[in-house]
This record gives C-alpha cells, sequence and structure tokens, in this order.
C-alpha cells in the first residue's frame, strides 16, 4: 500500500518472538476497550467510569469475581470443547446444544439416580450422566464425519437448534418428567439435595470452577505427553502422514469429538449440580456454548489459557450486566460490543505476529509502461 | 514488442561494438527477510543462444530468472533487454519485451482447450473470438517449431509434457523472443525430452534464446551453449559447450568434490526378503497393477524406473500395506502379508520412504524428535527422551542442518527432511526391519544431498537390507540398482541386470515402445 510517499508493506517473520504471543492479545484488549468507548461516549456515557465500574463489578470487587468465576466454570468446559476439537481441524460447533443435553441428561440423573446412591458418588454420577448426554448428542454428527466425510459444522449447528427445542418442550410444551408438578407455573423439576454442590459462603462460585480448572490442566498434560495426543497432532498437522504411519483415522475422528460433546455436555451437569438445581431454560439466554468457541479462539486452542480467556469473559458479561443497574443505565450490548471487538482484534492481530510492517520512503516514482 | 523498435535500440545502444546482448542482468541483488538470495549477479544471454543457469536449491538461480522476467523487481542492479535498461513492472511488461518464463508448477486452465489456454491474457483480443482462427494460428505457431500440439484438446487431460508444450506455444503466441525454462526436464519421459530439445533448435535457429533453469547435471547441461553456475546467490563460473565436465560443474555448484559414480553391491546377495508374486490391483474398474512378479534379496537394490503415473505410487502403496492388492501374494521375510495393514506389515519388517516426504512421509509442523516416533510403538504416554536422544545422534551422525531437534520439519531444507525420514526408516525402525521401500528419495534435492541419499542407501545395501527403490529418476536408478525393472501402464515391461543396462533400450520401454 503507498501512502504520499511513504510505502507501507508487511514483511513476513521468520520466527515471532516470545513476547509478541502476550502483546497481540493485550494489544488486542486495549484497542477493544478503545471501540468500546467510542459507542459509549457516542451514546452518552463516560467511558472511563463506565469501565472503572465495569471492571470493579466483574473483577476486582469480592462479589464480581466469585460471580464472574461462577459463569467462568460452564464456559471453561465448553471452551475447551471447542479448544479440543479445532486442534484437529475438527469444527464442533454444536457446543451449545451438546451443553443443552448435558443439562438434560444431569438433572435426569440428578433426579431417577441420585436418591438411590450414597451421598459421594451422586455428583459425580449426576456429572458423568450429563457428559455422556453431550457426549450422544455429537455421535450422529461424528459418525457422519468419520465415515462420509459430511461437514459436521453444519450438522452440530442444526442439532443447536433440536436441542433448544427440546429444552422448551420439556418445560414449556409437556407435563412431563423434567417438569415440576408441584406448581402450575412452568419450572424444572429440582434434583435431589445431595446432587448439588454447596456455593462457597454466600458467593455465587461453585467446587465445579475446581474440577473445571484441573480438567483444563489434565487435559493440556495428557494431551502434550499421550499417544492419544500424539496421533491427534499428526492427524490435524498432515491426514496423509496419519495413514501413512497406519493410525485409525475413524477412530481418532470419533473419539475427539465425542470427548468434545463430553466436555460441552459436562458445562450443562456443572450448571445442574450448582446454581440451577434443574433443567433452567435461563441456560438457554446465556449462549455459553457458542462463547465457548470464540473463548477457545483467543486462547489459540490452547487448553490452559482458556482458563484465563473464559475468566476474561465472563468478567466482561458479569460486569457489563450490573451496568445496566446504575444511576444512567448502560445497556447490555456494550459487553456484547467488547467481546467482539476483543475476538476481531486478536484475530486481526495475528498478522502483526506473523508479518513484520514496514514503512518505506518511496523512491521517486518510475512509472513503467 | 516490434521488431523495428527493438532493432533501432540495437544501432543506438551498442555495448563496445561487437557483442551485443539479448538480455543482460547486471550486478543484480535481491533480498528476502533473512536471505540475500542475489548478489550482484551478472548474466548475458547472447541471441540465438542456448544458456543453462545451474545451482542448487536456494542457490537463487530462479530468483534470478523471476527478475529476468519481471516477476520480482531487483533490489538493486539493472536488466538490460538488448543493451537497453528496462524497469520490468511485471510478467505482462517482461513479455511486451519479448521476455516469457514457462514455471515449473505449470500455469493453466485445466479445462480450456490448449487453444484457449494459448490466447488467455493476451491483449489485443478481438471482442468476438473467432474460434477457428484462433485455432489455425495456435496450431500453425506449434508447427512451425516442432511443437505437435491439438489446439481442441482440453489441457486436463493432457500429459505433462504436452502441457508443457502448450506453455511454450503460449509465449511464443504473445511473441516471446526469450524463454526462460525452470526444471524443463523434470516431468518429462526421454522421449519428450528429445522432443523438446527439437523445439529448443527451432527456436534458436529462429534467433530466439533459450534459458533453462536447472539443479540437475542432466540433459539440458548437454546441449547449452553456455552454462553459468551459481551458488548461495553469487555467479561461481560461466563457462563455453564443453569447457568443463560434469564433475567440475557439481563442484561449482556445490563449492566441494562430488561423488556421482554408480554404486554397486559390494556383498553377494542372499536370501529373499520381498517377494510380490503376481500382484495385480483393479481399482474403479481400472487395472493399475497388472500382474508384477518381482524379489529383492538382503544385499541387493532393485530399481523400478518409469514415467511418473505408471503406478508406481499404487505398487509402493501396495509393498506398504497401506493399500490391499486385488490379487496374488507378497511375502515379506517369508510370511505373507496381504492386507494385513501398514502397521502389521512394518512388524514383519518394513520400512517405507514415501514419495511425498513433508506431506505423507513426516508431519511437517511436528519436531524432528516427534517425526522419529511416527513410526514405531508407542505406550499410552509418548517416551521422548529416547527420541530426543536419537534425534541428536542422527543430526551429528548425518549432518543434519538444523537449530535443533525440537525444530518443526517444514523448517528443514528438502534435503535435511530427507536425512530425518530416512534415519527413522532406516536406523531407527529397528533389527527386523531389513525391506526398504523408497520412492524417489532425491526428487527436488540439491546435487551435495543426492549424494548424501545416494551414500545412506548404498550403506542400508551393505548392511543387508533389501532395497527397492522406485524412481522416475533413471539416473538415478542406474546410478544405484544391481536389477533394473521398467513399469509402464502398470506392468513390468522390461528387466536388466544394473551393470548390463543399455540406456536406449530402458528408455524406449519407459515410453512404452519396447
Amino acid at each position: 500500500m503507498i501512502i504520499g510517499n511513504l510505502r507501507i508493506e508487511l514483511e513476513p517473520r521468520l520466527s515471532s518472538p516470545k513476547w509478541l504471543y502476550l502483546a497481540v492479545p493485550a494489544g488486542s484488549l486495549v484497542f477493544a476497550f478503545i471501540v468500546g468507548g467510542i459507542f459509549l461516549a457516542l451514546t452518552g456515557h463516560s467511558p472511563i467510569s463506565t469501565y472503572t465500574s465495569l471492571i470493579s463489578h466483574g473483577y476486582t470487587s469480592s462479589k464480581g469475581i466469585t460471580n464472574t468465576l461462577g459463569l467462568a466454570t460452564p464456559l471453561i468446559c465448553t471452551g475447551l470443547a471447542a479448544a479440543f476439537a479445532f486442534r484437529m481441524n475438527l469444527f464442533n460447533i454444536g457446543e451449545e446444544g451438546q451443553m443443552y443435553l448435558g443439562m438434560i441428561g444431569s438433572a435426569w440423573a440428578g433426579i431417577a439416580l441420585a436418591g438411590h446412591l450414597p451421598h459421594l458418588l451422586a455428583v459425580p454420577t449426576v456429572l458423568i450422566v450429563g457428559a455422556a448426554a453431550g457426549a450422544l448428542w455429537v455421535l450422529l454428527p461424528a459418525i457422519l464425519r468419520a465415515k462420509l466425510g459430511t461437514s459436521e459444522i453444519v450438522s452440530t449447528l442444526l442439532l443447536n437448534y433440536v436441542a433448544l427445542n427440546l429444552v422448551n418442550y420439556f418445560i414449556y410444551g409437556s407435563r412431563g418428567f423434567f417438569r415440576d408438578p408441584t406448581t402450575s407455573f412452568p419450572q424444572g423439576r429440582g434434583v435431589e439435595e445431595t446432587a448439588r454442590f454447596h456455593s462457597f459462603g454466600t458467593s455465587n462460585t461453585y467446587p465445579t470452577v475446581i474440577i473445571a480448572i484441573l480438567l483444563a490442566v489434565a487435559l493440556y498434560w495428557f494431551m502434550k505427553r499421550s499417544n492419544f495426543g500424539y496421533e491427534t497432532s499428526v492427524f490435524a498437522d498432515s491426514p496423509n502422514t496419519a495413514r501413512y504411519a497406519g493410525m485409525n483415522s475413524t477412530r481418532l475422528t470419533l473419539s475427539v469429538l465425542l470427548i468434545s460433546g463430553a466436555l460441552a455436555g459436562l458445562a450443562g451437569a456443572m450448571y445442574v449440580v450448582g446454581p440451577a438445581g434443574k433443567v433452567d431454560p435461563g441456560l438457554l439466554q446465556i449462549g455459553l456454548g457458542y462463547a465457548g468457541i470464540v473463548v477457545a479462539a483467543l486462547a489459540r486452542y490452547n487448553f490452559v489459557a482458556v482458563i484465563l480467556t473464559a475468566i476474561l469473559f465472563a468478567g466482561l458479561r458479569v460486569g457489563g450486566a450490573s451496568l445496566q443497574i446504575s444511576s444512567n443505565p448502560v445497556p447490555i450490548a456494550i459487553a456484547v460490543v467488547l467481546q467482539g471487538s476483543v475476538l476481531l482484534f486478536a484475530l486481526g492481530g495475528e498478522i502483526f505476529r506473523r508479518n513484520r510492517l514496514r514503512i518505506r520512503r518511496v523512491e521517486q516514482a518510475s512509472v513503467a509502461l | 514488442m516490434s521488431s523495428a523498435s527493438s532493432e533501432a535500440a540495437m544501432g543506438s545502444h551498442r555495448l563496445g561494438g561487437a557483442t551485443l546482448f539479448a538480455l543482460s542482468a547486471r550486478q543484480v541483488t535481491k533480498r528476502f527477510p533473512g536471505v540475500l538470495a542475489n548478489d550482484r549477479v551478472d548474466f548475458d544471454l547472447l541471441p540465438g543462444e542456448v544458456h543453462t543457469l545451474l545451482g542448487e536449491n536456494g542457490a537463487g538461480k530462479s530468483t534470478l530468472a523471476s527478475v529476468l522476467c519481471g516477476l520480482y523487481k531487483p533490489d538493486e542492479g539493472a536488466v538490460l533487454r538488448n543493451g537497453t535498461q528496462v524497469r520490468l513492472i511485471s510478467p505482462r511488461h517482461g513479455l511486451q519485451n519479448g521476455i516469457a518464463m514457462v514455471h515449473q508448477h505449470f500455469r493453466l486452465v485445466d479445462r480450456f482447450t490448449v487453444a484457449e489456454n494459448v490466447v488467455l491474457g493476451h491483449r489485443n483480443l478481438p471482442f468476438r473470438l473467432r474460434v477457428n482462427d484462433l485455432e489455425d494460428q495456435v496450431a500453425q505457431v506449434a508447427e512451425r517449431f516442432g511443437l505437435p500440439l491439438d489446439p481442441r484438446a482440453t489441457v486436463g487431460e493432457l500429459s505433462a509434457g504436452q502441457r508443457q508444450r502448450v506453455e511454450i506455444v503460449k509465449a511464443l503466441y504473445q511473441g516471446a523472443e526469450i524463454l526462460l525454462l525452470d526444471e524443463p526436464t523434470a516431468l518429462l519421459a526421454p522421449p519428450e525430452v528429445e522432443k523438446l530439445f527439437e523445439t529448443v533448435r527451432a527456436m534458436t535457429q529462429a534467433g530466439k534464446s533459450v534459458v533453462f533453469v536447472s539443479h540437475k547435471l542432466g540433459e539440458v547441461v548437454d546441449i547449452s551453449d553456455r552454462v553459468t553456475v551459481m551458488r548461495d546467490g553469487r555467479v561461481t563460473g560461466s563457462v563455453a559447450r564443453g569447457e568443463a565436465d560434469t564433475r567440475k560443474l557439481a563442484e561449482l555448484m556445490v563449492g566441494r568434490d562430488i561423488d556421482l559414480s554408480p554404486r554397486r553391491s559390494r556383498v553377494a546377495a542372499q536370501e529373499t526378503l520381498l517377494q510380490l508374486d503376481k500382484v495385480g490391483l483393479t481399482k474403479d474398474g481400472i487395472e493399475r497393477i497388472a500382474n508384477i512378479s518381482l524379489s529383492v534379496r538382503a544385499g541387493e537394490i532393485v530399481g523400478i524406473a518409469g514415467v511418473s503415473g505408471n503406478g508406481q505410487r499404487e505398487l509402493a502403496e501396495i509393498v506398504a500395506g497401506l493399500q490391499a492388492p486385488t490379487s496374488g501374494e507378497i511375502s515379506i521375510n517369508g510370511s505373507r502379508v496381504n492386507g494385513i495393514g501398514t502397521r502389521n506389515v512394518r512388524k514383519a519388517g518394513l520400512a517405507y520412504v514415501p514419495e511425498d516426504r513433508l506431506g505423507t512421509g513426516l508431519a511437517p509442523s511436528l519436531s524432528i524428535v516427534d517425526n522419529l516416533v511416527l513410526t514405531r510403538e508407542r505406550g499410552f504416554l509418548v517416551d521422548r527422551k529416547t527420541a530426543l536422544v536419537e534425534a541428536e545422534a542422527f543430526i551429528k551422525q548425518l549432518e543434519i542442518k538444523t537449530p535443533h531437534a525440537h525444530t518443526a520439519t517444514r523448517k528443514l531444507s528438502g534435503g535435511n527432511s530427507q536425512k530425518v525420514l530416512l534415519a527413522r526408516e532406516i536406523f531407527a525402525a529397528g533389527e527386523n526391519s531389513r525391506v526398504l521401500v523408497v520412492c524417489s528419495p532425491t526428487r527436488g534435492l540439491d546435487v551435495g544431498a543426492v549424494e548424501a541419499v545416494h551414500k545412506l542407501l548404498d550403506d542400508a545395501r551393505s548392511a543387508g537390507k533389501a532395497v527397492l527403490l522406485i524412481s522416475e529418476d533413471l539416473d538415478e536408478v542406474l546410478t544405484l540398482a544391481d536389477k533394473v525393472l521398467v513399469l509402464y501402464r502398470g506392468s513390468v515391461v522390461h528387466e536388466v541386470a544394473g551393470h548390463e543396462v543399455d540406456v536406449e533400450a530402458v528408455g524406449l520401454a519407459m515410453a512404452g515402445l519396447s
């Protein structure tokens, strides 16, 4: 590109220095806040005081951070789900639906099984059944992908809508198993008390946050060291090489998608054993499944980084929501604008990690024919 | 490009009277990030001359050719056409000055006819195309330079040699006086090479000049009037025909003495390790491999020659267990391995170096260490400690140029990544592994790397391995093999002992004319 007598060029870097891996996301955060600030100024809000309040409500106050960690808990799981599949170039974007199924499955276990189980086994069982339900929801797209090469993007996305309507049907459309029989108000039937965690003190953070974080670290280690992790990285890099080495691509595809679905299902299950305690259509409003894809992308599909990006995003949500109830209410949309801008700038910033920006003076134009 | 204006240029810009170069580079320097691709390069091309630009990969010859044809702009220095400086801004601009380049990877539209491809991009086409007229014109140009081509044929259905002719006709049709050919013989069978040379002679007789850009000391050097050798971005020498032999040129290219003389087995061949008995493969109703029987004994190299696409890939994959044959028997170390899968074939004693080293034999984004464990049994956890020790030993022993053992293999040069692949398949495969199938192991490699790879294969043979060498490079097969088989349309059509080879007979067999 030439502006005036300056030539602006992007030159590929031979290798990216380590600090850029941190500087680019940090820079994108700053730019996103600037863009959000323009929106705020245009709508008649002070960017500085809004951001101060956002950060306090989202991260720095004790109520803020515990609310954020509570919301981040299922978000870490959906983020891991997306990262797990995307790393192998399997684009499971059905985390949303798989999470709903996880909620349904775990609620069923919490109602039907938990009463018959010893105390200590109740919560683990509920979580496992939820994960299994999430995996089940991706089974059909996984088989289609592995056996026939059908695009998992379309099939997993479409199943999100099926899952959404399934939840609505259970609560609003029928008086079945999942609906609370004791009241005419449409709400889910509560799970057994033994199938729930107590939150820490009076906060909205549940012990599931520890499970989510440990899970992220364990996955990181497992995929780095295990044969399964090795085979998936070969397959993701070059399917021909995997075939050459005699790896079973069908089995790899199936297992990666099923594990991804299970992680998303676990997000729904954590919602049940934590704040909800039942099939709660409120989950449909938050979009944690889709947000998980964004969280994973921002973390560059690194499992440990997912923990941080999930907390970042959850904080923006929580802080953004609290701005609505201030004296000069800021619409929740601003939080969404910020999230979108963070992602856009982070992805766009990749250009600057891979390339070097060079500005040169152009010699007097020698225009040939 | 009118001839009148170039003659005018000739008149006014004579350099010192006698010699006038059709095309010259003067002190051309071109930098890329981290690389000085051309360092003050001088190059001269006479009218009617055949000139080879010889050098290893990365020597800067393709960069120079790209500068000469207008694809790159030099950072410093100048390009002169008929003694006048020209500032080429694009290949189209180069073509306006009569300079055209035929790239190694053809730039044709597969679904268009020959005539449509030839006129594609031509500036002065009439609004309404008269297809018949165009086809006649294209046929005329083709005929004049001895390039047999059907202008109505669809390009997608043509062989590599025919596609190359389309590219050449295209350049000539658009008025090229100077033709730069990048690795022109890489994809051709011997008879096609001969055809190409006839065309080149017809062109030089018409006063046109030809530049071959090549990294191989093959036929192109033999028919050149002059050879300019490059190394590390600089010109290391320029010699006229007959002034230097292959050995001297190789030394100019590599900077040290190179031994490319034939290598034959020095031990008596022993027991048969790989046996194919009437093996056939029919896929999608087409017979890809027909009734092939062959055996490879311990301590010998059996070479399979043939033009690409005659069943080499299928044959290799059948032996490696990646495809099951539809008929016949294969045995390794005496045990039958039909259709047992590639992992089990490996357990039976096979190692396999596929043709596509970076996309099949190696995982390009994974490190050298990770690539060493690719074809071995791995437990629940991958043991990278042992592999790291091995990798470091190989790097030292085989002189693999890499920053460290954790470097991604795609960052290595072709020769170095091939060394990693060969190290894994020859040395790291275990005692039991005694059959080695190798496909086109030196394709695209430098002379120095070719020497190293040939030495490795020779060492493997001496160590008592049975080597099946499948290569499109006839010279390579003739250099190494103790027995030569020619593959044509899935069948073995010619078989001869390595020391009794009649090159002409083999060439004819490769073209299906035996």
